[in-house]
């Protein structure tokens, strides 16, 4: 019994996911995370199986891998930053950035944190995200408008490019991939990536390598990951342009 | 018409058929008579020409050579050395009262000017600040001969980190050499400004620009790459100073075939990669934005690479090599033969890319051909050029404390555990800020006293080191960065330095950081400006105040002097901004903005404002 067990285990690939946070994932197989697990079950030769849990209840994402993960329900979590704290991260299989979006028949002049611009719009960001720590230290937040999408099980990103459309803000600063899937709806929206900078003497990160999240003791199984996102990458990588993920890649170079 | 003849004389010998056409196109414009007297005359240089060939084969002599003459300045730093220093003695201790402004003019850019103009014979050429404008000035009648202003990705002044600033243009035989921000090198025709080549040596949609003055050595055109923050793969690149093509490139990080430390280097092989975790070299950092310098007779170029790629320590564990490193390569091949690293596993920010000053010094008495450098992270360093061997490492500011000393032996850091920064800790009071004990802004040697007088910033900063978050489909970074004047409450201070003991022997405090670089004079006298709006003349034996005169704007260029007509001048672009003035470069005005990070220079906007001018003194 055991050892069947054993077996069983050594042949799912045990994805740990939100059942309802698209474009991200949904029990219903949907969202891009979904997507990139299918993918990577195929190539590691296992069958997928799903543990669903909220990551947007009560304790947020650190609760979720306390309750999935760390409770070794399940192995993998698909979307993670590269390097986060109190997690094992494979490579990074993708790198995105945060961006300004806004009409495009504003024509605003808006290429960074520091564009005067944003002292005469009206902004609307996520909360706890760079975005918010780049808007206070230039003074931006009073009269800006925050969100917290990550903070409600049934918000849709979509909602920052709702607000867009009805003029309640002028220019909505996010997670790229979080709206890239919605902006298909939007043709009359724009987005201009939000370049790193350290215009205000300490340094100001919006571009982020993402990876796959797994246990610290986990050695085989990131191998095994890591060998996937080398020999399958460009699987990957169209995965996420069908969800128009846009890459930002600071790897290229002139040869 | 004797002086055209002479140019196009001068501009037909050793010149290449896409040259000549377009020499030949100015001779459409006088008469035909000219053109077949021209042709002529090109045919009885040929003689001439396999003579100038012959002396081709060093031309490097040649424009070392040419830095020789004190009344011209025909690279950035004066001469291959970078000592900025200069022989001319018309202007004196005594009569330096009574300098005045003999003229000026707008360079038309109005963001931070961090260059200096070049002057070779009665010609002036120099760059602005982003859009990059380069102006050939004749100083016989002050009339702007050509100007040229390159067409830019646009998309490359939202990536560049600092400012828009630019570090000026290089010269060799007849070509003018500038480099865009947005990545592309620009050969001119040094007579009428006409592109002769261009090559791309940077792509701003991967973060990668470039500020930094090109160096023209042994018909290369050495051209390094700014945008360590978006973990850009730092390298330097020579392209044939010729046409243009790519002679070889260095990257800072990678294995051996990569980093070029192959057979004739004397360090750790491939260690380009395993003072890595995994791959993650390929976003090492370690970018060329400084000033590079060049031993004609050891035949051996050196240059300082960045900070290492991602800003989170923990993120790339080990030494992080070759960041914050000085390379000595050869020219002609980019292999490195030595290379000695300053800050390993960088934890601060601290750039190892200021500028390497050689100069034939005592050190602890003893005669030595050195190479002295002011690094970001507080020390003055003094290398055995030949070798890299590390021969005297002092704090050029005693506020500095992330490190007590360097060890003799190894050339590391004994790092104070103190102001160790860890993920997740906010530790306070280290000295210096990021912005180092010094940024790019470069020394100068004065032989007559034996100081190096260099130009200081004086902050201290709080630093809580990166750790990535994910708040459900969000990431994010804990870390927090703030900066604020050293001990004694100013920001910058110029020092002279002994490099004979490591000692500082006078300090001049300045209220905003020293932004702004030096000339020594041989009659001892020092120049300098402020991001204040002043430029001054100093004693360079006291540092005694001899003379100022409020500019347009701030200052953070470097000024040069020169001879025209018998008279000697001063000259320096007048324009603030960088990294020490971008709260006011990006508009940023309101001293209650920055209320996250402050900004060390948030209330620069009480004493000056932005718009370049290049302002030349005389008696």
């Amino acid at each position: 019994m055991i050892l069947q067990a054993v077996i069983l285990a050594a042949s799912l690939l045990r994805v740990c996911a939100d059942p309802n946070y698209l474009p991200f994932s949904n029990s219903a197989g949907q969202g891009f995370e979904n997507k990139i697990a299918t993918v990577v079950a195929h190539y590691l030769g296992r069958k997928l199986s799903y543990t669903w849990d909220s990551m947007r209840s009560e304790g947020g994402f650190e609760q979720f891998v306390h309750d999935t993960l760390d409770a070794r329900r399940c192995d993998l979590i698909v979307d993670v930053p590269y390097a986060t704290a109190d997690l094992q991260t494979t490579k990074p299989y993708y790198i995105s950035s945060y961006v300004f979006v806004y009409k495009k028949q504003r024509g605003y002049d808006l290429t960074s944190m520091d564009s005067p611009v944003l002292h005469h719009v009206k902004i609307g960001y996520e909360t706890d995200t760079p975005a918010e720590g780049g808007l206070k230290a230039r003074a931006l937040t009073p009269g800006a408008l925050p969100f917290e999408v990550a903070e409600h099980p049934d918000e849709s990103p979509n909602v920052l490019l709702n607000a867009i459309e009805g003029n309640r803000i002028n220019v909505g600063i996010t997670w790229q991939p979080a709206i890239g899937y919605y902006l298909r709806n939007h043709p009359d929206l724009t987005i201009v990536t939000v370049p790193n900078t350290r215009s205000q003497g300490a340094p100001e990160q919006y571009s982020f390598p993402m990876a796959m999240g797994l246990r610290s003791d986990e050695g085989t199984l990131r191998d095994q990951l890591n060998r996937v996102i080398d020999q399958h990458r460009s699987q990957l990588d169209a995965v996420l342009k069908q969800y128009g993920v846009r890459f930002f890649n600071p790897e290229a170079s002139y040869d | 018409m004797i002086i055209i003849l002479a140019d196009l004389l001068r501009a037909v010998a050793g010149r290449t058929l896409e040259e000549l056409a377009l020499i030949e196109e100015r001779a459409m414009n006088i008469r035909l008579f000219f053109l077949s007297l021209v042709l002529v005359l090109a045919a009885i240089a040929a003689g001439v020409l396999i003579t100038h060939q012959q002396a081709g084969a060093q031309q490097q002599v040649s424009l070392a050579d040419m830095s020789t003459n004190a009344s011209e300045w025909v690279m950035p730093g004066q001469d291959y050395a970078n000592q900025r220093y200069s022989e001319l003695d018309q202007i004196t201790p005594d009569n330096v009262k009574n300098l005045k402004v003999a003229w000026m003019m707008s360079t038309g850019a109005t963001r931070g000017h961090e260059g200096q103009p070049l002057v070779i014979g009665n010609m002036m050429y120099y760059q602005s600040a982003y859009p990059n404008h380069v102006y050939a000035i004749n100083l016989n009648d002050n009339t702007i001969k050509w100007t040229f202003t390159p067409k830019q990705d646009a998309f490359a002044a939202s990536v560049a980190c600092c400012d828009l600033v630019n570090r000026g243009v290089a010269y060799d035989n007849g070509k003018v050499v500038m480099a865009a921000l947005d990545g592309t090198v620009y050969a001119l025709n040094a007579s009428n400004g006409s592109v002769l080549w261009r090559a791309k040596n940077a792509d701003p949609e991967a973060g990668q620009t470039i500020t930094a003055a090109p160096l023209i050595v042994k018909n290369v055109v050495l051209v390094g790459v700014s945008g360590g923050e978006y973990g850009v793969r730092g390298y330097l690149t020579a392209f044939n100073l010729q046409n243009g093509h790519r002679v070889w490139k260095a990257y800072s990080e990678g294995p051996d075939s990569d980093t070029l430390t192959q057979s004739q280097f004397h360090g750790p092989h491939n260690a380009g990669i395993s003072t890595w975790r995994g791959d993650e070299w390929k976003v090492g950092g370690g970018t060329t934005w400084g000033w590079y310098s060049y031993d004609p007779k050891l035949d051996l170029l050196y240059y300082g690479t960045g900070n290492p790629g991602t800003w989170n320590p923990t993120q790339r564990p080990g030494d992080n090599k070759w960041s914050m490193t000085i390379f000595a390569r050869r020219p002609e091949t980019g292999q490195a033969v030595w290379a000695y690293q300053m800050t390993p596993h960088d934890a601060w920010d601290y750039d190892g890319i200021n500028e390497m000053i050689l100069a034939d010094i005592k050190v602890h008495g003893q005669e030595v051909p050195a190479l002295v450098h002011f690094d970001r992270n507080g020390f003055g360093y003094e290398l055995d050029r030949r070798n890299g061997k590390l021969l005297l490492a002092q704090k050029f500011d005693p506020s500095v404390n992330w490190a007590t000393s360097i060890n003799m032996q190894t050339g590391r850091p004994n790092v104070n555990s103190r102001y160790m920064t860890v993920a997740g800790k906010n530790v306070t009071g280290i000295c210096p800020a990021a912005m180092g004990s010094k940024d790019e802004q470069p020394a100068a040697y004065d032989p007559t006293t034996g100081y190096f007088i260099v130009p200081t910033n004086h902050n201290c900063m709080d630093y809580k080191a990166f750790s990535v978050k994910y708040k459900s489909g969000f990431p994010f970074v804990g870390a927090i960065v703030k900066m604020y004047p050293g001990p004694g409450g100013n920001r910058g201070a110029v020092i002279a330095w002994d490099p004979n003991d490591g000692k500082i022997v006078w300090t001049d405090k300045e209220r905003f950081p020293a932004w702004g670089g030096i000339v020594t004079t041989k009659t001892g006298l020092a120049f300098y400006g402020t991001m204040d709006g002043y430029f001054k003349a100093i004693d360079t034996k006291t540092g005694a105040e001899l003379w100022k005169m409020k500019m347009p704007s701030g200052i953070i260029a470097n000024p040069i002097t020169y001879m025209h007509d018998g008279k000697q001048y001063v000259a320096i672009l007048s324009g603030v901004g960088g990294w020490a003035g971008i709260g006011l470069a990006a508009g940023l005005t309101n001293p209650t903005a920055g209320l996250g990070a402050v900004n060390a220079a948030q209330d620069l906007g009480r004493y000056t404002t932005l718009g370049g001018d290049l302002v030349v003194f005389s008696l």
